[in-house]
């Protein structure tokens, strides 16, 4: 089920909605309950045939992490403990994720005839990985026993379980826990319906608006230089408004239920360098990666020449984490080059005086734009030739096409350029706060004008008239 | 009530009357027709012929149904109607399969034509997803189900389009929208039915069509690095398979109703480049023609027209924009040959014109 569907809209967010507050009235317990299972119908209509292998997975997780919480076992059995629950997690991820491409490249190099075909869970990525940060700061004592329907929920809660963002479970179940969530708040309803209409004109008006551009570059005829740029900058934005519409949704969705998520998207085409740029994308990821890869590995702890290979071993398996194709190889070592190169300057390179900090920050914005728009060819292309293929023309300005059709899909792609940098963010638009559990308090206090409501209300009226029948979000594949 | 429920409840009437508001204007403006022939505002087309389809079977006369795939796009009605003594209603659709078209043929029949142009070929039997997981086809919408009229009264995008309709309607406003209406950005650029999808007039036929556009595309499609793809969809079994499903079946229900099928003049050079680059694909558009001639001429309402061995048309490059795509000329006389029952396939004989396609793509030699 997808939430830009009138399904989920009309259908099983008020369902569950109410079931969840009419529950809260009688028990601290029985909503926790409920929501967990509501979340296992929402999956099931993703891939029935899979919630036997995230129940199976949440049960050995939870077991995992009692016999590293609860039971007084030596450090040499806790470690032994550890590695048997991350090498499980990751043995399941890498059957279903990983075999298929493993199979292959074992074909193309022996000349093999193997055959292997596995569909991926939906998911499986984002519970898998959830999971494993739970283990681990189990093992390093970090987490208290937690009740089973908490863990089930924390792991299969709906809002996040499709496409993130990764949560924590320190962040997440002492909010299942508390009592005051099970009781409905209309300013939180309020909220979290405004933060799901922004997110849901993203996805349905302007992300799925300009994913037929995008068959400009990587459709069947051959591009020329300008439509090799529009289609490759109109996936840029394709992919942009529908992760950070899909965020947004979550967000929205999880704060009627009085649940705050932590964000996941913060304008990263507004980075002004590569590093900048990851602490605004897919931000749950990126701190998984930095505290159960980047840091695990030793980080920056044990030189700078080991700094940069450690960069580049979590960037290409943050590469292939997104999928099993080589692309994504490529798209994942391209950022740890422009990491490497971006941590190298700011070591090594001659700082701007602060009269010019303004143009170094534009100029960083610009170069960061670029670098990242050059990575999403190997992101979109659906194999290397491909993406060479759409690189070689963007570098070819002596075929140049620009008709009618070529100009008004131009001007398309500026338009979504603009929004991209210069419209503010949901957050900011809402005020919205993780760390403080704030939300809306210009709307609480009265000091917005009712012109705002009246807005939003039709960006809310404007994403659900642009729901299509078919469409789905790009992070599901991953 | 406190701040926040009052404002919870302005934000969802809000968002709900913006909603009814604009399902109310898709009602009103109709723009594929669905309801109603356009009356109040002037009608406008898309070309988008798997949408539009269940717009016309509903606001269009006719009394015969034209189908088929790209081979059959540019026809117009005038010229059939013309040529035929018919009133038509052209419903090709560009790369379409054959449970496509027998799908949309089936909704067609609920207004009971009297006659169907049929204009197929061995590919449309290709291999096909069901009609509801076909993501090109509003199912719904030819079916006119809740979830069909829904869609379409509650359609953002079908709401831009009754606007741009409405506004292109004020006289002041007409010839602005007009230049704007281009097809690029409103999607509902045609204003006559019979230009749906039929070349316009400053199109340049003889720079399309002609003989160095057809050998291009024959060595194009018989280079080793590509070749492959002219078996792409072949398979023998799950086209008959499709024949027996969209075809024999829709004529079995509809027994009187004329069925005018006819196979299309391809360039020779479509054949050659079977015989050349893939023998085994040749062989099964062979067989496919060797079980389906029969098995159409067993029913009394059809008529077979194999137009496949025209030597003076499929010879002659120069009529051809690719190795099986036709000009707009030999749509007229594809038209006068049906009117004059040419080329008819005779009950006694089904595979008589087969065998000699055959001869002549055996005897064809491609110029160096």
């Amino acid at each position: 089920m997808l939430f830009n569907s009138h399904s989920f809209i009309f259908l099983f967010l008020p369902v569950v909605l109410l079931g969840y507050f009419a529950l809260g009235r009688r028990s601290n317990l029985a909503p926790v309950v409920w929501l967990a299972l509501a979340s296992l119908v929402f999956y099931a209509f993703g891939g029935g045939q899979f919630v036997p292998l995230l129940l199976v997975s949440i049960a050995f997780n939870y077991g995992v992490g009692y016999l590293l919480i609860a039971r007084k076992l030596r450090p040499g059995l806790r470690f032994a403990v550890l590695t048997i629950g991350v090498a499980g997690d990751l043995t399941v991820l890498g059957i279903f994720k990983y075999a298929g491409f493993f199979v292959a490249n074992l074909n193309a190099l022996f000349a093999t005839g193997f055959f292997v075909t596995i569909v991926l869970p939906v998911g499986i990525s984002f519970y898998t990985f959830t999971q494993i940060a739970f283990l681990v700061d189990a093992y390093r004592g970090n987490v208290a026993r937690y009740a089973l329907p908490h863990y089930a929920l924390f792991v299969t809660y709906f809002p996040h379980l499709i496409a993130g963002p990764i949560l924590h479970h320190k962040d997440m179940i002492p909010q299942f826990e508390r009592a005051e969530t099970k009781r409905p708040d209309p300013h939180l309803i309020l909220c979290g319906l405004i933060i799901f209409a922004i997110g849901l004109f993203k996805k349905t008006c302007l992300a799925d608006g300009i994913q037929p551009l995008v068959a400009q570059a990587f459709g069947p005829n051959a591009p020329t230089f300008d439509q090799a740029w529009i289609g490759v900058l109109a996936y840029t934005f394709q992919l942009y408004f529908d992760f950070s519409g899909y965020s947004d949704m979550a967000i929205g969705i999880s704060l009627m239920f009085g649940i705050i998520l932590p964000l996941n998207f913060n304008s990263p085409y507004k980075a002004t360098s590569v590093v900048d740029f990851w602490r605004r994308w897919h931000m749950t990821l990126s701190q998984f990666l930095r505290d159960y890869l980047y840091i695990p590995l030793g980080g920056n702890r044990h030189g700078r020449l080991l700094r940069y290979v450690n960069l580049m071993i979590t960037m290409l398996l943050g590469g292939l984490w997104h999928g099993a194709a080589w692309t994504f190889v490529v798209w994942g070592a391209l950022h740890g080059v422009y990491l490497c190169i971006n941590h190298a300057w700011s070591n090594y390179g001659p700082k701007a005086p602060p009269r010019f900090a303004r143009l170094a920050d534009i100029a960083g914005l610009i170069l960061t734009f670029l670098a990242v728009v050059i990575a999403w060819v190997f992101f979109r292309a659906p194999d290397m030739a491909t993406a060479l293929s759409v690189l070689s023309k963007m570098a070819d300005p002596s075929n140049i096409a620009f008709g009618r059709v070529e100009m008004v899909y131009a001007l398309f792609v500026a338009i979504y350029a603009a929004l991209a940098w210069l419209a503010p963010n949901t957050q900011e638009i809402m005020g919205y706060d993780h760390e403080n559990r704030s939300v809306g308090e210009n709307l609480r206090a009265q000091r917005m004008r009712p012109l705002f409501l009246y807005a939003t209300a039709a960006v809310l009226a404007f994403g659900i008239l642009g729901i299509q029948q078919h469409s789905e979000f790009i992070y599901f594949r991953f | 009530m406190s701040v926040s429920s009052k404002n919870l409840w302005r934000f969802l009437c809000a968002a709900a009357a913006i909603v009814l508001t604009a399902a109310a204007l898709n009602f009103v403006v109709d723009p594929l027709q669905l309801f109603r022939p356009a009356r109040l505002l002037p009608a406008m087309y898309s070309a988008d012929s798997r949408m539009q389809d269940a717009g016309l079977i509903r606001s269009q006369d006719f009394d015969t149904v034209f189908m088929g795939t790209s081979l059959a796009i540019h026809f117009r009605q005038s010229d059939i109607d013309r040529a035929l003594g018919v009133r038509s209603l052209k419903l090709s659709m560009t790369g379409s399969n054959s449970r496509e078209q027998g799908f949309v043929l089936t909704a067609a029949m609920e207004r009971r034509p009297k006659r169907v142009i049929w204009q197929m070929d061995d590919w449309i039997f290709r291999d096909a997803p069901e009609i509801d997981s076909d993501i090109y086809v509003p199912a719904d919408l030819y079916r006119r189900n809740i979830r069909g009229i829904g869609g379409y009264l509650f359609s953002g995008a079908m709401a831009r389009e009754s606007w741009w309709i409405a506004a292109r309607a004020i006289p002041p406003l007409e010839p602005i929208v007009a230049r704007l209406t281009n097809g690029v950005m409103f999607k509902f650029p045609i204003s006559r039915v019979d230009d749906i999808n039929a070349l316009r007039p400053d199109f340049d036929v003889a720079g399309f069509y002609n003989a160095n556009s057809a050998v291009a595309a024959f060595r194009r499609i018989t280079d080793p690095a590509r070749s492959h793809s002219i078996a792409e969809g072949y398979n023998y079994e799950a086209m008959v398979r499709g024949f027996e499903r969209d075809a024999i079946a829709l004529i079995e229900s509809n027994p009187n109703v004329t069925f005018d099928i006819y196979f299309a003049p391809y360039s020779i050079l479509h054949f050659v480049a079977m015989r050349d680059a893939s023998p085994a694909t040749l062989k099964m558009a062979y067989d496919l023609t060797a079980y389906a001639f029969p098995r159409l001429l067993q029913f009394p309402n059809v008529r077979l027209h194999d137009f496949r061995d025209v030597k003076e048309v499929t010879h002659d490059l120069g009529n051809y924009g690719d190795v099986i795509h036709h000009s707009p000329a030999i749509d007229l006389k594809i038209l006068s040959w049906l009117a004059e029952r040419k080329y008819v396939v005779a009950r006694g004989a089904p595979l008589a014109s087969l065998e000699r396609l055959k001869a002549q793509i055996e005897a064809y030699k491609v110029q160096p």
